[in-house]
């Protein structure tokens, strides 16, 4: 009996052990500007402050904070700046957005990075009438909020990164025109996690590769969780594949990468994986990730004329290169003020117009907004540089040609070379 | 069929280092660990720390890193646990507190990224269809080992004598003049440097980050409950059979589901047999 009771303990121990794992602190922190006479203009920056897209997004809008303050301000007043958690769930990322629209009382917000915890804030952003720029996540169902009810929506924009449905036609271009037309690739495996963005992405992805004439052997998608690759890589070489291409965000590809590396899987890897844009990435897993190509959103590279002035000073402040919400909130903090200039105001209903008709050049391309708000995506506008690791850890460009720095390497033990 | 064959074994060799120690503290001590996933976290970290930050060598790295879990294990049950056993759900707590402790220290001190622990073989074996890296051998090959002489350790020593009658009769135990709390501190130690061996050796392939703890305590705890709390031989049975079905579904479904094994394994094993496979009645 004394037993029973015990188990029944127990169980109520692990389910504690759960809640705790599961419920982060969604604590909001204040980074002030000087204060001028006039009130400043609040930014509200809900991220997943655990995570390096997190950190950047809040590092990346300091910095254009304060370039903007150091010329006088927006509208004759001060920028100022307050972080909320919202983590990886989408609780914590409507508990983010209450705090930071009802507490804080900001002027605009600036941040996310899960389509699922964005899409889960839109109603509560959209009953704040607050201006809500997106910098970090991806699916295209954000932004059809405001294609299908606008006069509520018309408050979200995305200006980073370029949405799934976009990705999905860089990747077709990349898999084609590159693979196909340069490497002579035929066959395309595709995993990715499962979630939002890549259920949108990947029937799209698959639809426009074969259109270009090629066969795509399999799509699996696996839970974020995954630890172990080894069937699926199994299942994967089985399959005749020549190229393994990722639709990566959340999950662990550090775990993928390395284990695609230790079972010399002979085929190359490369399309969307986010944490291989993180600068340390390659070090990270100990040089296992030679050879994949990966889509970057910004890159260390004159993408534009204030590129590398921008990752110059990013790196040199914080002692390491930002990825692509960094450069996406620092450009968005820019965007923000050269609109409420123009409207003359920070009232959402004077801005939004004046947002709507953005033309910007900032770090990662031209910004402009197509009618639901969505930041427009190909040859002029914003593009992603397909980038290979190379052995000596740097990054080169294979893939816009035009933007090419290099040729593309296969993976050593392909070449013999291990 | 091969790898099904080779990463079943792996896995179960995993499975199977976690399972023993988390039983048999439960077994000896009564006490439901629920820091033991901690303890394979703290293992790969170590490692890390001593190896990427440090620039230590593999080896000397991996021993220091378990050894130092070890020593950990003992303090934890010294200064946190033993003046609460009086209490279940007391020691229960504080073993939780310290498995949210880890995972927030972990967070503080190396991020959210996950972290890189070089192998001990970096060479890859190919057969037929079959590719599997040398670590993941080596994980088996050391996993076995490990429960072996555990076996051996608790069966041929006077030592597991004295821990083998603590489980059996504490009262009668006492009577013979086993020392209860010195006993209980050896079994943590040898249940914290199990796990922290199996974090070790896991890790260059499964990388290191904060949240590692979760998952190896819950399958430390399915395995357990299969296997029957308490009992070493039925969690490595229940180690196998999980091990072997998920690989099975892995390759046989999907990896995707995987994770629900355990989970209906407990289920069924609550349902029709709930003091599990080897597990004696009265345990549960």
């Amino acid at each position: 009996m004394r037993d029973r009771h015990l188990a029944f303990i127990l169980y109520s121990g692990l389910a504690l052990a759960f809640m705790g794992t599961a419920s982060f602190m969604g604590a909001a922190s204040v980074t002030g500007a000087a204060y001028g006479e006039e009130p400043p203009i609040t930014i509200g920056v809900p991220t997943s402050v655990q995570l390096q897209v997190g950190r950047d997004s809040i590092d990346a809008t300091a910095l254009a904070i304060e370039e903007i303050n150091a010329k006088g301000g927006v509208l004759g007043r001060k920028l100022r700046m307050v972080v909320a958690d919202e983590t990886e769930n989408p609780q914590e990322g409507v508990a983010a957005i209450n705090k930071l629209t009802a507490d804080e009382h900001v002027d605009v917000l600036i941040g996310g990075y899960t389509s699922g915890v964005t899409l889960a804030q839109e109603p509560h952003i959209a009953d704040s009438k607050t201006v809500y720029i997106e910098v970090g996540a991806a699916s295209p169902a954000i932004t059809d909020f405001v294609r299908r009810n606008y006069s509520r929506y018309k408050y979200i924009f995305r200006a980073n990164p370029i949405n799934a449905a976009h990705q999905a036609d860089q990747l077709i271009d990349f898999a084609v025109a590159k693979l196909k037309g340069e490497e002579g690739y035929q066959k395309i495996a595709i995993i990715g996690e499962n979630a939002k963005w890549v259920q949108d992405l990947s029937p799209v992805l698959k639809a426009g590769i074969e259109k270009g004439g090629m066969s795509v052997t399999s799509v699996d998608l696996f839970d974020p969780d995954t630890s172990d690759f080894s069937p699926l890589f199994s299942k994967i070489k089985a399959s005749g594949a020549q190229y393994l291409m990722v639709v990566l965000s959340h999950a662990n590809s550090d775990v993928l990468v390395k284990q695609w590396y230790d079972a010399k899987l002979p085929l190359p890897i490369g399309g969307i994986d986010v944490k291989s844009q993180d600068n340390d990435f390659f070090k990270r897993i100990g040089g296992k990730a030679v050879s994949e190509t990966v889509a970057n959103n910004i890159i260390p590279s004159p993408m534009t004329a204030k590129t590398m002035p921008f990752w110059n000073e990013f790196e040199n402040r914080f002692k390491r290169g930002p990825v692509y919400t960094g450069a996406g909130s620092y450009d968005a903090v820019y965007i923000y003020a050269e609109a409420a200039t123009r409207a003359g105001s920070t009232a959402a209903d004077k801005i939004i117009p004046e947002l709507e008709k953005t033309h910007y050049i900032g770090t990662e391309g031209l910004y402009e907004f197509d009618a639901q708000h969505d930041v427009k995506s190909g040859p002029g506008y914003l593009n992603f540089a397909f980038a290979q690791w190379y052995p000596d850890g740097s990054r080169v460009i294979v893939w816009p040609k035009e933007m090419a720095k290099g040729k593309m390497i296969p993976p050593p033990w392909i070449t013999g070379k291990n | 069929m091969l790898n099904i064959l080779v990463f079943g074994a792996v896995t179960s060799a995993v499975y199977a280092m976690l399972a023993v120690g988390f039983t048999l503290i439960f077994g000896v001590a009564r006490v439901l660990n629920l820091a033991h996933g901690a303890f394979y976290g703290l293992g790969a970290y170590s490692c890390y720390l001593l190896t990427g930050r440090l620039g230590w060598p593999l080896l000397p790295a991996a021993l220091v890193a378990v050894l130092f879990v070890a020593a950990f294990g003992v303090a934890m049950e010294r200064f946190l646990v033993r003046p609460l056993r009086h209490s279940a759900l007391a020691v229960l707590m504080i073993t939780i507190a310290v498995a949210l402790l880890f995972e927030q220290a972990m967070f503080l001190l190396f991020g959210s990224e996950a972290r890189n622990v070089p192998a001990f073989i970096n060479a890859t074996w190919s057969y037929g269809e079959l590719d599997v890296s040398g670590q993941r051998l080596l994980t088996l090959g050391a996993g076995i080992a490990i429960v072996a002489l555990l076996w051996l350790f608790i069966n041929r020593t006077r030592l597991g004598s004295a821990i083998l009658a603590l489980s059996q009769d504490r009262e009668g135990a006492l009577y013979m003049g086993i020392p209860a709390d010195r006993i209980y501190a050896v079994v943590m130690a040898i249940s914290a440097a199990i796990a922290a061996a199996a974090g070790v050796l896991t890790a260059p392939f499964l990388t290191v980050q904060p949240t590692m703890d979760l998952l190896p305590m819950i399958k430390a705890f399915s395995i357990v409950i299969v296997g029957g709390l308490g009992s070493i031989p039925g969690s490595i049975l229940a180690a196998l059979l999980l091990g072997y079905s998920e690989t099975i579904v892995a390759y046989a479904i999907s990896p995707a589901w995987t994770e629900i094994v355990s989970l209906v394994a407990v289920l069924l094993t609550l349902i029709l047999r709930p003091a599990g496979l080897l597990g004696k009645r009265a345990a549960f």
